[in-house]
């Protein structure tokens, strides 16, 4: 059993968005007409804005779907007024990053306007979920960047999805992406579905929303009723039911706060933090206080910090937090207090019983400093971690009541894998459900030095571990 | 900016068209297929008149490398290597050939290099990589302790195919060539099953290129640069690039390991250079990395000298470069925001040092 206090674990606890629905698909359509809601096994679509949309949506509405029409800013204000007629359940403003402000504005003032109509924004930065080389094609041939890491490279959204949830009040994160097609064989038959699960898994387990895109050739497999896609899909609608679930209100465990106001000069930051398994939240600087620095034990500052959080900063290293800013030149409350150790482009500064380390220039090389923040933390406090799992990443919820936890794994590689798992806590009750095995696998706990440890043997796109 | 792609599209930008080697009726269709194994991904990018034998060919490849992963690998328990680790000391223990056969190259190179490169540095390498991941600095007595188990002259091969470890606590990690000798096997299936173009990639360990992508006389390949600046770039037609670095320092002041090891003091190895070696196999290629980021570019130009058709470069976070070659051309195309005075040049011209 779990002993929050008596272990006093310094974790933050996040309250996610609540939704009435988790891991909610919408399956993004294309064709004139669409197939029996049975045979989609969801009931949530995507109908881009065109001149046979209005058709199509109705058609669809009088099959029982919930529709949605995906409209770009000029077309909003046109697809809001013909959703509200129809009685479609709302509409998806989509656009470039660029826009995005623009976009949140426009759905701001439509929801205003049309009550009775979900208004959701999709949030651009979306990329499809996959293992990735180092090869990179151009016509001409191919071109390869060495690096000095031979670690896989994950394509992954969960630093979006992170992002997102600060700065994205009126929605869960949703997302979408179009698949690569350069292969031949995915340009002509279509993703697998082991492509379309592990899309789907992962949105799930990061507690996001997801428009899927479906490939031409399979929705017309699917309309035609051809056995084989119907197969495929099968495997897919397994998916989709596994993730889409009441939301429990679960929190997600991190240990680190990454304090910023901007996507696009923090993203491959939080990016190699999120492919590296470090459990951190990012906070809007713009409307973080002092006191939400509680329960971290590292915070990296990206944005400039006023008078109350350079305060906050110094109270949270006199407590025995590590607190890094990056790239903020000006003067500090503990420029005067010590005399810095320098090492490189930083500067650590001891206060009280921790430290604030200032770097001095942008962050030159996310890789290097992602791993330079996995060994900032104290290893005794680390909420979840993998171990020889290199194609995998993890995500701790905690449960409503203590001593109960939820950890959901994506693995990003085409085959399945073991993996071990540590857990911080003691737990005797360990289990695993997947897609592809249903509930529950009983898992065998080991408890050492503070923590659960357990081996998931089988993990394919993606799985969940309940524990108490 | 997106970390590694950026640097790709700058790559992109400065590709030279050149003639092609492949007759412009035959319509070639690229598979590109990716397959972790041996903790990192394996690539490998085919062109073929049929994307089936392609793809079958690669599958073939990918089971290969898997299967040379279950005997290699020194974290899996049930591996030929671990078995021989357990067991092969003061004991002959029977190995499986291709296991053999990667002891019987590395200790080559081994004497090559006068032990700098040695797969009996395990132990070491162990300690210093939990030294990453955030456990304490080893004191020098552990280190000191763990040295006594280090020395490739305490491995007998007894042909054909028995391994014993003259030491009581020896351990050996084929790391730094079984990734290469794992892209030949596959490029020896990959052949076997008719395909004439691929680029093998074992998560940039190494990088074999067969025949070249339609329109062109080889694979391009840009190799690591650490300054950013220097863009060396080298076609592969029929041989591989290898590149080796050691980890690079701490952003945060922390204390920094690493994942090389000079086997002459136990330590990571300290090294301004990130090295590429072009010779004919991947194996060659793999061991040949370490081996000469290891004795720096004095001692390594004289070893390069003696290869056929290999060629090297060393180049540091400021730009510096060292080069040697005997055969192969690996072009230096600078990077726009080169310094003032980087010319641009091939290696192997007057820029050798």
């Amino acid at each position: 059993m779990r002993t929050w206090r008596g272990i006093g674990l310094l974790l933050l606890v996040v309250t996610v968005f609540s939704p009435r629905v988790l891991g909610k698909v919408y399956v993004r359509w294309t064709q004139s007409s669409v197939p029996a809601e049975k045979i989609l096994g969801i009931n949530d679509l995507v109908i881009p804005w065109s001149d046979a949309a209005k058709e199509l949506a109705e058609s669809a509405k009088k099959q029982g779907y919930h529709v949605y029409l995906e409209a770009t800013l000029e077309q909003s204000a046109s697809a809001a007024a013909v959703s509200a007629s129809l009685g479609a359940a709302g509409i998806v403003l989509k656009g470039s990053a660029r826009d995005e402000s623009k976009l949140e504005e426009a759905a701001k003032s439509l929801r205003t306007q049309y009550l009775k109509l979900r208004i959701l924004v999709v949030s651009p930065q979306g990329k499809q979920p996959e293992m990735r080389g180092w090869l990179v094609f151009n016509k001409n041939g191919i071109l390869q960047v060495s690096s000095p890491t031979s670690q896989p490279w994950l394509d992954q959204n969960l630093a979006m999805v992170r992002y997102e949830r600060a700065f994205q009040s009126q929605q869960a994160p949703l997302y979408g992406f179009s698949w690569d097609e350069t292969d031949p064989l995915v340009k002509e038959n279509g993703p697998s579905p082991a492509d379309y699960s592990l899309a789907i898994a992962e949105a799930g387990a990061l507690h996001s929303d997801l428009i899927l895109e479906v490939h031409d050739r399979q929705q017309k497999g699917l309309l035609s009723g051809e056995k084989q896609t119907l197969s495929d899909w099968g495997q897919v609608k397994r998916t989709i039911a596994f993730y889409e679930r009441p939301n429990k209100q679960e929190k997600e465990a991190a240990a680190v706060a990454v304090l910023t106001d901007d996507y696009d000069t923090t993203y491959e930051e939080i990016n190699l933090m999120a492919r590296h398994n470090i459990p951190f939240r990012v906070l809007n600087s713009a409307d973080v206080k002092a006191q939400d620095l509680m329960g971290f034990e590292v915070v990296i500052a990206f944005a400039t910090l006023g008078k109350d959080l350079t305060e906050g900063i110094r109270a949270f290293a006199d407590r025995g937090g590590v607190a890094i800013l990056v790239n903020l030149p000006g003067a500090y409350p503990w420029d005067s207090s010590a005399e810095g150790k320098k090492g490189g482009s930083s500067v650590t500064y001891s206060v009280g019983k921790g430290r604030v380390i200032e770097v001095g220039e942008p962050v030159s090389d996310p890789e290097t400093f992602a791993q330079d923040v996995r060994r900032l933390m104290d290893k005794q406090r680390i909420p979840v971690s993998l171990w020889n799992s290199l194609t995998t990443l993890v995500v701790e919820y905690l449960g409503q009541k203590p001593g109960e936890a939820t950890v959901e794994l994506v693995n990003y590689d085409e085959e399945s894998t073991q993996v071990q798992v540590q857990v911080k806590g003691y737990f005797n009750s360990v289990r695993f459900e997947s897609p592809e095995q249903g509930c529950c696998e009983t898992l065998k706990p080991e408890h050492v030095d503070g923590f659960t440890d357990f081996v998931v043997p089988n993990l394919v796109s993606g799985g969940r571990v309940h524990l108490e | 900016m997106h970390w590694n792609r950026a640097l790709a599209v700058a790559g992109a930008l400065m590709c030279i068209p050149l003639s092609s080697a492949t007759s412009p009726e035959t319509k070639l269709l690229l598979v590109h297929k990716t397959k972790y194994a041996m903790g990192t991904v394996y690539e490998i990018a085919a062109y073929d008149e049929s994307p089936q034998r392609a793809l079958k060919a690669i599958d073939q490849a990918f089971v290969e490398v898997v299967r040379l992963d279950e005997m290699l690998s020194n974290y899996k328990p049930e591996s030929d290597l671990s078995r021989l680790n357990r067991n092969g000391h003061y004991h002959a223990e029977k190995v499986p050939p291709d296991l053999y056969r990667v002891i019987e190259e590395s200790l080559t190179y081994s004497k090559l290099s006068g032990g700098k490169f040695d797969i009996t540095v395990a132990p070491l390498v162990d300690m210093w990589k939990a030294a990453l991941r955030g456990d304490r600095v080893p004191t020098a007595e552990e280190q000191q302790k763990l040295r006594a188990c280090v020395g490739y002259e305490k491995i007998e091969l007894i042909p054909p195919d028995m391994v014993e470890f003259h030491s009581p606590c020896m351990r050996i990690d084929v790391g730094s060539i079984g990734k290469g000798y794992a892209v030949d096997r596959a490029v020896d299936i990959l052949r076997a099953n008719r395909i004439k173009n691929a680029l093998v990639d074992a998560g940039q360990s190494s990088i074999y290129g067969m025949g070249a992508p339609p329109g062109r006389s080889a694979w391009e390949v840009h190799l690591r640069d650490p300054s950013n600046r220097v863009d060396p770039t080298v076609m592969l037609s029929e041989n591989s690039v290898s590149t080796s670095e050691q980890t690079p320092p701490s952003l945060l002041g922390n204390e920094t390991a690493g994942h090389i090891i000079d086997p002459d003091n136990g330590k990571p190895l300290e090294t301004k250079y990130a090295l590429s070696i072009v010779v004919k196999t991947g194996t060659a290629s793999d061991a040949l990395s370490t081996t000469l980021l290891l004795v720096g570019p004095e001692k390594g130009k004289s070893i390069v000298r003696e290869l056929a058709d290999a060629a090297a470069i060393w180049i540091s976070a400021d730009g510096e470069t060292e080069t040697v070659t005997t055969g192969p051309q690996i072009r230096l195309l600078g990077k726009p925001e080169a310094k003032a005075g980087m010319e641009r040049g091939l290696l192997g011209s007057p820029r050798e040092k």
